[in-house]
């Protein structure tokens, strides 16, 4: 393309802008609203799976080892432990730790209270195991019964499969709005453009019959859906952005025990794409529903 | 640099616009197509600039079959046509002077280049107060001269006019047929279809009068031939 046409083609997208102001801030619109269902549901999506695996990451195995066992085979079956498959971390709390957190917790000294206690401790060594995938607790929990120096082993049975589940629909939940608004964004986007150049199909018409080119007609679309898609997304961008931060301010100050995503990498990641999207959607819009109308 | 050959045209919807229609058109000559309202006249101009494609037969323009043509070359060929369209075809969203001009930015000429020669085109057919003006603020007949001058202005080999005066009164329309004259005396072939009896009669030029698709008459210096 040469310099005089890519002037001609920024000419008439300033022009065409200038004379369809309406048309031209019902397409920035479009893009803007659907550019914000979009944002909130990357958003909603990040936050449901983040919630999920905060959730998950809380279900752990307590398993307590026979008092009889000596210090030598704890140490042993830590290790042995910490070779199964699937288990991601493995703490160690010894019958002497386990004690002194319980003193602390009555807020007396250890010394004492041992012999409160009657110069024994009573308390057993106890493991605490994270699964790599919560969804193999049970499994694992099998597995570790195997195990003759272990006198028990907890995991919240019950309770962990219902965890599971919610934390499952949750996960299908962000899906599930991140699929029917881009749906629905998509519709309402490509409606704007059928419009647009609906109404512009008999220029386009007469266009080509004084001998311009597919490209001399598609250029000057191209240029103007790509500005009125960075707009929409700009605009978006920025709505989405204070939004999301209000939002995500007020629902830390006042459902404390939700964990709410605010990362800064998340959020970077939304708004570039967020931006990049509308262009694509006002260029490639264009130049698809165009593509009918050039057969002339 | 015209030649039909045995060419019919069948609309989709079974009219028969053309029926083995042949027909030879050389450089330079100015000929009239008459024939009442229907008979294929508009039709065989479309023909030449690619709007319709022949059902059967062979069009081909300075040697070229445009039948055979690719889509891509087509506004190449479009470029060397000037059309007077019948319904005059302005772009509604732009200025008479953009529309004129839009003839040569589809050539890629620099905007001052392509804004005086729009300018001068206007002149000609009289148009210099109306510049700025979007079709809708014209006339009838103003728009039809817009049509004239954006068909004229890059200078093409062949000028097919579609009932030019059909919108004029009988000056504009003398103006109008002195501005084609001229265009013809420097080289371009003009090719014009019209009703205009008086015209066709006191211009002496070459009559192709059409019937329901067929060639009814050839006359070299003929007259309309149909009374009123
Ligand atoms: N796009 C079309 N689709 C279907 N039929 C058409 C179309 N254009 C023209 N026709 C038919 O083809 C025939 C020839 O039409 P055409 O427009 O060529 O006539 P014309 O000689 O230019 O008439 P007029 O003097 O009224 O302009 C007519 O019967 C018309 O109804
Ligand atoms: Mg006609």
């Amino acid at each position: 393309m040469s310099f005089s046409s890519a002037k001609y083609v920024l000419r008439e997208t300033l022009s065409s802008v200038k004379r369809n102001p309406w048309l031209s801030i019902a397409s920035v619109m479009t893009v803007m609203v659907s550019l914000i269902i979009l944002g909130f549901s990357a958003f909603f999506l990040a936050n449901t799976s983040n919630m999920a695996q905060s959730f998950e990451s809380q279900v752990e195995i307590s398993a307590f080892v026979h008092t009889n066992v000596p210090e030598t085979q704890v140490e042993a079956l830590e290790t042995k432990i910490k070779a199964m498959p699937g288990v991601a971390s493995v703490v160690l709390v010894t019958k002497k730790e386990g004690l002194a957190q319980f003193g602390q917790s009555l807020g007396k000294a250890g010394g004492n209270l041992v012999s409160d206690l009657g110069g024994t401790n009573p308390l057993p060594d106890k493991f605490t195991i994270k699964a790599a995938d919560p969804r193999r607790v049970k499994t694992l929990a099998a597995q570790l019964q195997q195990f003759t120096e272990l006198k028990s082993v907890r995991y919240g049975q019950g309770v962990v499969d219902r965890l599971l589940q919610f934390t499952r629909w949750l996960r299908w939940m962000g899906a599930g709005v991140i699929i029917a608004f881009g749906a629905a964004a998509v519709v309402l986007i490509s409606i704007n453009i059928k419009m647009n150049v609906f109404s512009r199909r008999r220029e386009i018409q007469i266009m080509k019959l004084v001998g311009a080119s597919n490209w001399f007609i598609r250029w000057p679309f191209l240029v103007e859906g790509l500005f009125l898609g960075l707009a929409g997304g700009i605009l978006a961008t920025v709505l989405v952005g204070t939004g999301y931060n209000w939002l995500a301010g007020y629902v830390s100050s006042t459902l404390a025990f939700l964990p709410v995503v605010r990362s800064a990498w998340l959020f970077w990641q939304v708004q570039t794409t967020l931006l990049v999207l509308g262009m694509v959607i006002g260029a490639a819009g264009s130049a698809l529903s165009l593509r009918k109308f050039l057969n002339v | 640099m015209i030649q039909l050959t045995n060419v019919s045209k069948i609309y989709p919807n079974g009219a028969k616009a053309l029926v083995d229609v042949s027909l030879r058109i050389g450089k330079g000559e100015f000929v009239f197509l008459v024939g009442p309202s229907g008979a294929g006249k508009s039709t065989l101009i479309r023909l030449l600039y690619r709007e319709e494609h022949p059902s059967r037969g062979l069009v081909s323009f300075n040697g070229q079959n445009l039948v055979r043509m690719k889509e891509r070359e087509v506004p190449f060929l479009r470029r060397k046509i000037g059309v007077i369209f019948q319904d005059f075809k302005l772009l509604p969203r732009k200025t008479v002077r953009e529309n004129v001009g839009f003839a040569l930015e589809v050539l890629g000429l620099q905007r001052h280049e392509v804004e005086v020669r729009a300018e001068k085109a206007l002149e000609l057919v009289g148009l210099t107060k109306k510049l700025k003006a979007f079709p809708h603020e014209l006339s009838g007949g103003e728009q039809q001269r817009v049509c004239v001058a954006r068909a004229i202005v890059n200078d093409p080999a062949l000028l097919m006019a579609d009932e030019p005066t059909g919108n004029l009164d009988p000056d504009t329309s003398w103006e109008i047929m002195d501005l084609l004259h001229n265009i013809n005396k420097k080289g371009t072939t003009v090719v014009m279809a019209t009703h205009a009896k008086d015209i066709v009669d006191q211009m002496k030029k070459r009559v192709v009068a059409i019937e329901q698709g067929r060639i009814a008459r050839d006359d070299e210096k003929g007259g309309y031939g149909y009374e009123l």
